[in-house]
């Protein structure tokens, strides 16, 4: 988790990515934002996120992404 | 049947009476019986085509669904006897079986739409090669009229075909309710793309009469049909005359010229938008939203995620992402950070999946170079806006702009408003030529008109009828501009609810009176919807 709030940190560090829940309903990540994160998140945890998981839901929070983040290793 | 006929409103007297009589479990069969009656009205030939895509959607959604189940039943009993490598093998197997029949049927239906859309555009082009190379040119037979909404249904039901193949939502089992999803009738020829996991549910939930809704939706349908009828009906021969003629007259009349198709364009769209949100919003069914004020937006890239919204997002999902984190993609992206920097390198791959968008979306709105010139201009103002925002913000700091000044944000949206209506005009004039030629009238001609008349010579000043109902469009374009700046709060129907019932009767009837004073004459004349072209 502190990886991730690290590359989140990185991307904009102006959010409190601990308590903020509404990062792409609120608008405060778009959708350049995203891609960047998820070509880190590849990156830095070696997984493959498929656009399968490039819904809204998923990408709302740090602890959402997290989520996604362990049920992608599962199915891997 | 013309949304703006007599016909239409005493269908949809009929679909409401229906829908809330019958019992409440059949209500999607009464859409269905709608949508089929309204596809029909259009031409028989043409439901085949819907049909096509109904079920080839239907059987490979089915299918993928079918093999799915099976996988997780299979984990779930043998799941923890399996080795790991045998578990992902018959995941492997499983996903290669689903994705050639996501393949399949999707394939099928960008072959139609492609034929249909695109079948004269490319024997053009290839007419042009071979004449270029002194061949005889193939001579184009084909007498291809698209579908009604073919671009939107068939972009509607490949969403749910992914959808299913991703495994994001479940497969619908009946044949009819999968129909029912790819014909709603109030979306079918223009939009909204709706998401299966959006709209399937309320389709076939059972729904309660509500006054609220009623009246709600009442409302919004009535303002789209004055935005149709009173504004956009009566710019449409306004801006077609300024279109065809624009090479006689002066550039501040063709410039005024591109910004009443500014607003044609809009209340047209946005008005269609109203009155079908309204009629399902009646039936307690919301549908995706479309537009967001879109002309207030302060950049080209605002603006299109506040215009045609479900486009954008379809596109987004299906285009945008899965180029943007695809592994070749991140590793241009490697490559180019390591040689060029870190900016550049996170910035190129999002960029890249930016330009293949823009192409598609220029080619989703019409087969022709004008079209994918727009989209690609419209790609290269976002584009641009990305890579050069850190040079806008150091030019801002040194001219001491304050972001949050009201004056700067007035700026910026007059600015993105000129900017789209330049973008938006290129395709509409006819070819690319003419919509080049016509941006040269603005910027190279600058006579300046000695009269009213001769500012707006598209207008008959000697008709009354002419003048009465462009001065209305004019006042009417104005109340959507403070309608507009109202809802940044919140609806303007939330509003009006509070006021005593005589009044809101009275505003209502006002509304029906204009309506039909000055909207009615002009869908006899014309009434079609740009944005059914598509």
């Amino acid at each position: 988790m502190e990886e991730l709030l690290e590359i989140l940190q990185d991307i904009n560090p102006d959010v409190d990515y601990e308590t903020e829940d509404n990062l792409i309903d609120g608008k405060v990540l778009d959708s350049l934002s995203i891609i960047q994160m998820i070509n880190e998140i590849c990156e830095t945890f070696d997984i493959e996120i498929g656009p399968k998981w490039m819904r809204n839901e998923n990408f709302n929070s740090a602890q959402k992404i997290w989520d996604m983040i362990q049920a992608i290793r599962e199915e891997e | 049947m013309s949304i703006t006929s007599f016909s239409f409103f005493f269908f949809v007297c009929a679909v409401l009476l229906l829908y809330f009589l019958v019992p409440r479990r059949f209500q999607w069969v009464v859409l269905l019986i709608a949508s089929c009656a309204f596809y029909l009205s259009y031409g028989a030939q043409y439901i085949l085509y819907v049909l096509f895509t109904s079920v080839t959607v239907y059987f490979a959604a089915v299918y993928m669904q079918g093999i799915t189940d099976r996988q997780r039943a299979w984990l779930k009993s043998e799941g923890r006897t399996l080795e790991k490598e045998e578990k992902n093998r018959v995941k492997a197997q499983n996903r290669k079986l689903k994705k050639r029949a996501m393949l399949a049927a999707l394939l099928a239906n960008l072959l139609v739409l492609c034929v249909f859309k695109y079948a004269h555009f490319a024997i053009e082009q290839l007419n042009a090669v071979l004449r270029f190379l002194r061949v005889q040119p193939i001579e184009d037979r084909l007498r291809l009229i698209a579908p009604l909404g073919i671009s939107f249904y068939t972009f509607q039901m490949i969403g749910y075909l992914v959808d299913v193949y991703w495994d994001n939502v479940k497969a619908e089992r009946n044949f009819f309710k999968t129909l029912l999803f790819c014909s709603f009738f109030p979306q079918i020829t223009q939009g909204p793309i709706s998401e299966f996991g959006n709209l399937a549910e309320q389709l076939f939930a059972e729904h309660e009469f509500s006054y609220k809704n009623y009246s709600w939706g009442m409302q919004r349908m009535c303002w789209g049909f004055f935005k149709k009828m009173v504004i956009a009906d009566t710019l449409a021969p306004l801006v077609a005359d300024v279109f065809a003629h624009y090479g006689s007259y002066a550039g501040i009349t063709t410039l005024i010229g591109a910004f009443l198709y500014s607003i044609q364009i809009y209340t047209d769209f946005s008005g269609y938008m109203d009155i079908m949100c309204g009629l399902c919003e009646v039936m307690g069914i919301r549908l995706t939203e479309n537009f967001e004020r879109p002309y207030f937006s302060k950049s080209v890239a605002e603006y299109w995620r506040r215009w045609h919204i479900s486009l954008g997002v379809w596109f987004k999902r299906f285009i945008y992402y899965p180029i943007g984190i695809s592994k070749w993609n991140r590793s241009l992206g490697k490559v180019s950070r390591e040689k060029f920097g870190r900016k550049f390198g996170d910035m190129l791959p999002a960029s890249v999946a930016l330009v293949v968008v823009w192409l598609a979306t220029g080619l989703w709105h019409g087969a022709s170079w004008a079209y994918i010139v727009w989209g690609l201009v419209n790609g290269l103002f976002i584009i641009l806006g990305l890579w050069l925002d850190p040079v806008y913000a150091a030019c801002r700091a040194k001219l001491h702009i304050n972001e949050n000044a009201r004056l700067w944000r007035v700026f910026q949206t007059l600015r993105t408003f000129v900017l789209v209506t330049f973008i938006k005009v290129l395709p509409e004039v006819g070819t690319l030529s003419e919509g080049w030629g016509l941006w040269m009238r603005i910027f190279t001609n600058h006579e300046i008109p000695g009269s009213l008349q001769k500012l707006l010579p598209f207008l008959d000043w000697s008709s009354l009828f002419t003048l009465s109902h462009f001065g209305m469009a004019m006042l009417g374009t104005v109340c959507l501009f403070f309608f507009s700046l109202i809802e940044r709060r919140r609806p303007v129907r939330s509003y009006t609810e509070k006021w005593p019932m005589p009044l809101r009767a009275a505003a209502l009837g006002c509304l029906f009176f204009l309506i039909f004073t000055f909207g009615i004459q002009n869908s006899w004349e014309g009434g079609g919807f740009l944005y059914a072209q598509f």
